[in-house]
């Protein structure tokens, strides 16, 4: 199973509708371990939807995903076990708003792991040192800034030794002084070898941290390559012109 | 680390920051697989069985002490008894008419009074509201139908079941008000203020009408559930539509079962009407 | 007789009346509570038909008054070979009408957590089990427990309404003696006033106090 040669995500014709609306489009995507793949794309061209199915918060029409060469289980203990394999970070942070930040980032490990909670709270402070917040452990979420929420995410999302760990627009909902600092966590993160499906706009972070760009368009994945080529020299119409809109000189 | 996006500042409409998807209602359950699809389906096909076994239950048992006969329905829904009882309800709605008035008027005073900067006028009306509203509504209807015979002279019922409702629902009312003011954001009141009115002209012209319109809903869903209340005119005597119907049981006591489940029925139907048209009223007016 | 001694004279009779407005209202809050949660989860169900149960429920309590289910109990159930007393009846009207409010409550708690929680919740691996007791009944207790607290005040007013199918609670005392005593009414008055405000004003208070609680936390 752990072979290293087969993709750790293989997203294989998937199809997904909106009641009439056609999100994905027989699309296809490997990802391979230790690799940081950065979709962007317009509004409404179904990133969001792609890195949903990839744990099945959403579910797809048609199509197969395998997630370390194993199908997406389609419900149960299996797929409860499966998604503590793949770690996401959402647009809104989404932390548990009734309990601390350190509970937050502990609640995975010791209901789903199964680790003793001591243990899990030690981890629980290296991690949210790692991601420069140990002083803010036994606050509420409410009482952090949006850059520090998305931190205690992240850090929430590591404690589950993820695989893989899903991005879905980090830091769109932050206010522009706190990008960098939720960027630069995840930068680190893509240094130190971690798998990485990131959907953003930050065309910054996507020169610097990517090892490949897919672009999407319409629900479908129109182009892949990495992030120089496809910057400098993007190949379909629909890339240059979102390329032109996006990058202002 | 430092980074430098010479990139960063996109254009508007492809620059999403604070854009939240509305959410939908509960997120309780997962995508349902195969077996999820199955389960829900033998939670389907165990409450159809429930619910037919019930009514069957209740069937058997109607016609075991000769509820269904026919005799006895269109005998409670012939004309002349519907007339009978529609007259009780159209008491009820007398009763509630005049005092659904008097409520809103007096709930707007005590309101502002409550609201107001000075004491003596906020201290009066916080303890109206607080004492009123703490009651049981049948207690202060039996209070003046007790009262009246004995301090001035007895009047007819309705009078007692519209001070009861009355000074009931001026308490609910006013803090129905009350709440509609408060929510109106500080803004509207310094905007108020800072084109030169006093807080009076503030409240009446900018403040009120906001306020009542927004709470428009809210006041109507209270004067349904006082209507209903009306119903507690039986403990005076007041010849409402519930008293007919209990009334007819015993003059043709064949019949008390259907003339109440009929009465009944009359109260569910116009109920749930008029709740509906109050949320039809509230999605039309939340959307214009 | 003076209003003191009057009052010194009937304190029995209240006493006994206020006793039954109690342990009517704590039993129909016990009732409403349990087959409230019965009712919402019903109503949240992925099952059409149970849902649509559980509105047609809500929607028949909700909609009749509460006097006409009481007439409905003491007058309709006897003639289906239903003999129960007034307690009884007042109890289980009470209980059946006040869960249709608690369900109400309930099913709005839950519905006003956020989605993206529940989401949060499974992609840490969370199951259906946990992601409700850890992440969405506690926030939805948060939402829930002033309403609830209205619900109860709305109960404890509404036990008066069994006093009219002959419940001897403290408003049926209290229109004993005053039948009896025209002349003591306004003393009558005073007393059962105390008795129900002595529980509605505190709740009322508790209420607030929970509503700031729960308002600061979040
Ligand atoms: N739950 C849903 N129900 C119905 N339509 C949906 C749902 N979620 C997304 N959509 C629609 O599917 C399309 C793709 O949505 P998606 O969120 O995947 O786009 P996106 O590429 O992430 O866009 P953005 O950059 O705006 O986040 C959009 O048209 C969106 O309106
Ligand atoms: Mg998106």
């Amino acid at each position: 199973m752990t072979d290293p040669s087969t993709p750790l995500i293989a997203v294989e014709h998937v199809d997904k509708w909106f009641g009439s609306l056609h999100v994905l489009r027989d699309v296809n995507l490997d990802v391979r371990r230790g690799e940081v793949v950065v979709v962007v794309g317009p509004s409404g061209s179904g990133k969001s939807t792609l890195c949903r199915v990839i744990n099945r918060i959403e579910p797809i029409d048609s199509g197969v995903i395998r997630v370390d060469g194993r199908p997406l289980p389609a419900e149960g203990r299996a797929l409860a076990r499966l998604r503590a394999d793949v770690g996401m970070v959402f647009q809104q942070f989404n932390l548990f708003s009734h309990r601390s930040i350190l509970d937050n980032v502990t609640l995975g490990p010791v209901k789903v792991r199964g680790i003793p909670r001591e243990q899990a709270r030690r981890r629980a402070r290296e991690l949210l040192a790692r991601v420069g917040i140990a002083d803010q452990a036994d606050k509420m979420p409410a009482q952090l800034s949006g850059g520090q929420q998305q931190r205690a995410a992240i850090a929430r999302a590591l404690a589950m030794d993820p695989k893989v760990l899903l991005f879905d627009e980090p830091t769109s909902a932050l206010d522009p002084e706190m990008i960098n600092e939720v960027l630069d966590v995840m930068t680190t993160l893509a240094g130190d070898g971690m798998t990485m499906v990131v959907v953003t706009h930050e065309m910054g972070f996507a020169r610097r941290a990517a090892d490949r760009v897919v672009f999407m368009a319409d629900g479908q994945l129109l182009e892949q390559a990495p992030p120089t080529d496809f910057f400098d020299h993007p190949r379909t119409d629909r890339a240059r012109d979102f390329l032109s809109k996006v990058l202002t000189h | 680390m430092t980074t430098v996006d010479e990139e960063r500042p996109a254009p508007p409409e492809l620059a999403p920051a604070r854009r939240v998807r509305p959410t939908p209602a509960t997120a309780l359950y997962d995508a349902f697989g195969p077996r999820g699809r199955r389960r829900v389906l033998v939670a389907t096909v165990v409450s159809v069985a429930v619910l037919a076994g019930f009514a069957v239950f209740v069937l058997y048992r109607l016609d075991r002490y000769g509820h269904l006969q026919r005799a006895r329905w269109s005998y409670v829904l012939s004309p002349e008894i519907l007339r009978y009882l529609g007259e009780g309800m159209l008491n009820n709605l007398k009763a509630s008419v005049i005092a659904g008035a008097l409520a809103l008027v007096l709930g707007l005073v005590l309101a502002l009074g409550r609201l107001s900067g000075t004491r003596a006028i906020r201290v009066p009306a916080v303890a109206w509201i607080e004492f009123f509203r703490g009651f049981p509504l049948v207690l202060l209807i039996l209070f003046p139908y007790l009262l009246f015979p004995v301090y001035l002279r007895a009047v007819d019922p309705l009078w007692y079941v519209v001070i009861g409702l009355t000074l009931y629902n001026s308490a609910v009312i006013a803090e129905v008000y009350r709440a509609g003011i408060l929510s109106l954001d500080r803004g509207q009141q310094e905007a108020a203020y800072a084109v030169g009115l006093r807080h009076g002209q503030a409240m009446r012209l900018v403040i009120l009408p906001q306020a009542i319109r927004r709470m428009v809903p809210l006041l109507l869903t209270q004067l349904i559930i006082l209507f209903k209340d009306s119903t507690l005119g039986v403990a005076v005597t007041y010849p409402d539509a519930l008293r007919r119907g209990e009334t007819m049981g015993s003059f043709e006591p064949r019949v008390v079962f259907q003339a109440i489940i009929v009465t009944a029925v009359m109260f569910f139907l116009v109920g749930l009407v008029a709740s509906r048209l109050v949320g039809v009223l509230e999605r039309h007016w939340s959307r214009g | 007789m003076n209003g003191v001694d009057f009052l010194a004279d009937s304190l029995p009779v209240f006493w006994a009346g206020f006793r039954i407005t109690v342990l009517l209202a704590l039993a129909s809050y016990a009732g409403a509570l349990i087959l409230g949660a019965v009712l919402a989860v019903l109503r949240i169900s992925p099952a059409a038909p149970a849902r649509a149960a559980g509105l047609a429920y809500v929607e028949w309590f909700r909609n009749v008054p509460l006097l006409v289910h009481l007439f409905v109990a003491i007058l309709c159930l006897p003639k289906l070979g239903v003999r129960i007393g007034p307690f009884t009846a007042a109890f289980l009207v009470l209980a059946m009408y006040t869960a249709a409010q608690v369900c109400e409550a309930l099913r709005s708690g839950v519905n006003a957590v956020p989605r993206g929680q529940a989401e949060a919740g499974r992609a840490l691996g969370l199951t259906f089990g946990q992601n409700l007791r850890h992440v969405i009944l506690p926030q939805a207790a948060r939402t829930v427990v002033p309403p609830l607290g209205s619900v109860f005040i709305a109960l404890v007013k509404n036990t008066a309404v069994a006093s009219l199918i002959g419940v001897v609670d403290l408003t049926y005392q209290f229109g004993e003696l005053a039948r009896d005593e025209p002349g003591q009414v306004m003393t009558l008055l005073v007393a059962v006033a105390f008795g129900y405000l002595v529980m509605t004003i505190p709740a009322g208070y508790a209420v607030a106090r929970l509503q700031r609680r729960a308002a600061v936390a979040r």
